[in-house]
């Protein structure tokens, strides 16, 4: 059966300036800039938005479930864990850089 | 212009008179096509553009009871007495917003008109000498400005994206464009209103409109079309069949008891 879906685009929402842009869920759009239109009444007519960002499901590239031991930890790291330090909420983004500083100062974000 | 109406009251009891009028015409166009686009809830083409154009529909309404408030702070009855108590004779609406829902297309093509026409007018009152309704114009115009973005995705690529598709905006065009003109049906009011300063003349925000639109249209593929006689007459209570239908649905409720509390 022949798929008559549109594409499926990925949908990342932001609260506040600042604050990291999170996954929230998916939208079906013909293109980015529909994807944009749409997910604004989806996803932020319930609470408060300052910006989205939409990415095709298809750029995304992710492990296999079956693989997943390879985040098991086979002896205790639990000192590499910055949750133990009073530390500001994006400094203690696990992956380490500001999501707020990519959004505002990476010139590969597109925008409509 | 250096005229400045800090509050309603400030305004002279003629002037009044064309704000009530003015008003009225505002808020009963964006009731009724808020009313005509809650009416896709459930039945949207796909489930995303369902939540869209049913949030917009939200906005409108919104938007009607902003302008229903400001005329009962001018005199008139309740927000919800305007909205649901009167007769259709009494409703300044035009015909454009009375029309049955029609297709997606009709839909989308009858949405970006009237939006376009909408920001032009929020635009203009923002910048007009009377200051509430400057106030509420500039809070309207995001939501506004959203509804033009949703539009004009949707006109560009149903313009011309398929031969269907092309065929029924060109057909939905051609049909709403005279009623879209009749948005700017001239009143006895308008001369008073753009030498106060508060709402330019109709024919010049319609010039404003028709270069607004244009290009959108064209690029879309579409033809705009040319010599075409407006569809006058609801600024003065006179409405198409439709009307009635629609209130009649509208107004059922209210009608089996008006001081029902929710």
């Amino acid at each position: 059966m022949t798929d008559t879906q549109w594409p499926i685009f990925e949908v990342f929402h932001q609260q506040a300036r600042g604050e990291p842009h999170v996954h929230v869920g998916s939208i079906h759009a013909p293109d980015a800039e529909m994807a944009i239109i749409l997910a604004k009444e989806q996803y932020c007519r319930r609470q408060a938005c300052v910006n989205i960002w939409v990415v095709p499901a298809s750029a995304i590239t992710a492990t296999l479930y079956t693989d997943d031991d390879i985040f098991e930890r086979a002896t205790d790291k639990s000192y590499r864990e910055s949750w133990g330090y009073k530390t500001p909420k994006h400094v203690a983004m696990p992956h380490g850089d500001s999501p707020a500083q990519v959004a505002e100062s990476d010139s590969e974000v597109k925008h409509m | 212009m250096s005229l400045n109406y800090e509050n309603l009251a400030a305004l002279t009891p003629r002037l009044r008179e064309a704000v009530v009028n003015l008003l009225y015409r505002m808020a009963d166009d964006e009731l009724l096509i808020g009313h005509r686009d809650s009416e896709w809830t459930g039945h949207g083409p796909i489930l995303e553009a369902d939540i869209a154009v049913s949030s917009m529909a939200q906005d409108e309404m919104g938007h009607a009871q902003a302008y229903y408030q400001m005329l009962h702070e001018l005199g008139e009855a309740d927000p919800d007495t305007l909205a649901f108590g009167r007769k259709p004779r009494e409703y300044k609406c035009a015909a454009l917003v009375c029309l049955p829902k029609g297709d997606w297309a009709f839909t989308i093509v009858r949405q970006y008109l009237y939006d376009a026409a909408e920001m032009i007018r929020l635009t203009a009152f923002a910048a007009g000498s009377l200051r509430p309704l400057a106030q509420l114009a500039t809070k309207l115009r995001g939501e506004e400005k959203y509804h033009m973005m949703h539009g004009r995705g949707w006109v560009l690529r149903l313009g011309d994206s398929t031969p269907e598709s092309h065929e029924r905006m060109q057909a939905a065009l051609t049909q709403l464009y005279p009623y879209a003109m009749g948005l700017f049906e001239p009143t006895e009011y308008d001369e008073h209103l753009a030498q106060a300063g508060i709402c330019p003349r109709e024919d010049e925000l319609q010039r404003e409109w028709e270069s607004a639109v244009a290009p959108v249209l064209t690029e879309a593929g579409l033809k705009v079309p040319e010599h075409l006689e407006p569809v006058y007459g609801g600024r003065v209570g006179r409405h198409p069949a439709a009307l009635k239908e629609l209130l009649d649905s509208m107004q059922l409720v209210y009608k089996i008891d008006p001081g029902a509390k929710w």
